[in-house]
């Protein structure tokens, strides 16, 4: 009987885990590296047994005998576990000296870190509309609380008013999605929606196309597409940069885990309803993320208006699906890679310089910077080449795979305009390699590489965007990029 | 009976929920337009759930429930945090992240 919850080991850890950490949060004595070696104890073990359980349960679902079909164990939903593990574990590391360096954190940082992380990963088993709600509200909400962590600060809980806001709006419009569809369909499972699609006719489904287009809203609200994007640069800003990092990277990915799950296979008959909204969609999220990233001063806000960007390159993909692009939906998994680790290592670098100074980081803050930091430097330069876009880093290889999705399912235009935004990235982050290497600094001293766990970290995350471009073609015995293709097909097939 | 005068007072509901969020100033105000648009939908579960003679729609409003208490709550603690930091709730006052550029 007990067996039935071994698959569910990992996010029973996590959740554990998150327990742990809300109980002993009370206690003054216990240092912030305790908790954040605990937290990365629970971490690791989800991620050890959910390697160890890779492929094994595919297809079953979690307790039917109480659950019925709610959660679903399969290798997509596997994929995208081991990729918030991993984006979970990342922040913590790279972001260790910045927790030192800030009075206001303490011990629920970690808990509620958890918390959030145990509803992304009951997000991508979510096989019945509610679950996914619940399972996206616990995500949510918990990022609400981090983004105004710090409490002193008027930014932070400015924004995190600003977030929760929105958001519940957002989510009011996923409620009502499922309200109607239920209303059509009679069961919010995903499988009889499935099933009531494939039987029905066009004129019986109406209901359901209005219901898709809500769950949709949201879906792009959580993702900062244009139209829903006013939140995303000023969120950005006043969470504290292991958050933000946090919401760039996992956060994302997760909402991702479900609008494939939703869009690739349950409205895959209907796809066609939303095609063009959901160009419009992409091509005002390209241009005006664009605008948005090429008007700031400040790198944390420029870093967040081309996240922006970064969607509509995803939405891209998206829309691919509907016009059956097969490439596609690995496309988008390997560009959420990529953005992933080019994002965190970003973000990373500015918490590290934020931990040694309390300036707001603007561009003219590294003039010079080169010169007192040589090897951050060098590694920022990647991060911004990946994000940008050049070869022999994984975003090269993440935007060729989204942009032959494109054009295999005929969307010249969208192809044409991602790449022209591309080209329009590299004025703004260019500006900040320029700003490094071009310009006298300040106070010229150079100062040591400190050895520590998170600069260890940027640097294997650096390592890791460099061995992600060039890694296939050098070395083949090690396996690359293509390897996490095909892997990902394999897992979109198990769907 | 006919449903349709429940689902006209559903859309109702949801519209000046809507329509509360928009144009409403104060924070609290906006908190409980959402409330209201997410009530009406639990209503409209309810009503679904007697049309169609199923409880599962039933069901989903109790959880429903649960969820839009877990909204109140924080809802609540950041609309007393910002009232303690700032004596006022107008949301115009809030334009510290609008000054950076």
């Amino acid at each position: 009987m007990i067996l039935t919850l071994l698959p569910a080991l990992p996010f029973l850890s996590i959740l554990l885990g998150a327990f742990v950490l809300m109980l002993l949060s009370h206690k003054k004595s216990i240092s912030l590296e305790s908790f954040n070696v605990t937290a990365l104890f629970f971490l690791t073990l989800a991620l050890f047994f959910e390697l160890i359980t890779f492929g094994l349960h595919s297809g079953d679902y979690l307790y039917p005998s109480i659950f019925k079909n709610f959660f679903i164990f399969d290798e997509f939903a596997a994929i995208f576990d081991v990729m918030f593990l991993i984006g979970t574990i990342f922040t913590l590391l790279v972001n260790s000296d910045y927790l030192k360096s800030r009075n206001y954190f303490s011990g629920e940082y970690f808990a509620l870190l958890l918390f959030s992380l145990f509803g992304m990963l009951m997000l991508s088993h979510a096989h019945e509309l509610l679950t996914a709600f619940i399972a996206l509200e616990i995500a949510s909400l918990s990022v609400y609380a981090l983004v105004g962590y710090h409490k002193s600060k008027k930014v932070s809980s400015e924004a995190m008013m600003k977030y929760m806001v929105l958001g519940s709006l957002a989510g009011v419009f996923f409620i009502l999605g499922t309200a109607l569809i239920y209303a059509l369909v009679g069961s919010t499972t995903l499988e009889s929606i499935a099933l009531y699609l494939h039987n029905a006719e066009e004129k019986d489904i109406t209901l359901l196309v209005v219901g898709g287009s809500f769950l949709m809203v949201t879906i792009l609200f959580k993702i900062g597409a244009v139209p829903f994007h006013s939140w995303v640069v000023d969120v950005y800003h006043g969470a504290p940069y292991p958050i933000t990092m946090y919401m760039a990277s996992t956060f994302k990915i997760a909402i991702f885990a479900i609008a494939l799950r939703l869009y690739l296979v349950d409205f895959a008959t209907i796809n066609s309803f939303w095609l063009e909204m959901l160009q419009i969609v992409t091509i005002l999220t390209l241009i005006g993320g664009s605008f948005l990233a090429i008007s700031q001063t400040l790198v944390k806000r420029m870093l967040a208006g081309s996240s922006i960007v970064h969607s509509g390159y995803l939405l891209i993909g998206l829309s691919s699906i509907g016009l059956g692009s097969d490439i596609a939906a690995p496309a988008i998994m390997f560009y959420l890679i990529a953005y992933f680790l080019s994002a965190v290592g970003s973000f990373g670098i500015l918490s590290f310089i934020a931990s040694q100074s309390r300036r707001q980081m603007s561009y003219d803050d590294f003039k010079g910077f080169a010169n007192r930091r040589p090897y951050m430097a060098l590694m920022m330069t990647i991060f911004m080449l990946s994000l940008a876009g050049f070869p022999s880093t994984i975003g090269f290889l993440g935007k060729f795979y989204i942009f032959s999705a494109a054009i295999e399912s005929g969307q010249i235009l969208l192809a044409g305009l991602g790449i022209f935004t591309a080209f329009v990235s590299v004025y703004y982050y260019f500006k900040l390699i320029a700003m490094m290497y071009f310009y006298e600094s300040q106070t010229d001293k150079q100062k040591s590489f400190p050895l520590n766990v998170s600069t260890l970290s940027i640097a294997l995350i650096a390592l890791l965007v460099i061995w992600g471009g060039i890694g296939t073609s050098l070395l083949s015995f090690i396996p690359g990029a293509d390897g996490f293709i095909d892997l990902a097909k394999q897992a979109i097939n198990s769907l | 009976m006919s449903a349709d005068p429940f689902f006209l007072l559903v859309a109702i509901l949801f519209s000046i929920g809507l329509i509360g969020v928009a144009s409403r100033k104060n924070l609290f105000v906006v908190y409980m337009s959402i409330e209201l648009m997410l009530s009406s939908v639990n209503l409209l579960l309810a009503i679904l759930s007697q049309v169609l003679g199923d409880a599962n729609a039933s069901v989903i409003a109790l959880l429903l429930i649960a969820v839009i208490a877990a909204e109140a709550a924080l809802f609540l603690a950041i609309i007393t945090h910002l009232y303690r930091e700032n004596r006022t709730l107008d949301s115009d006052r809030f334009k510290n992240l609008s000054k950076v550029r």
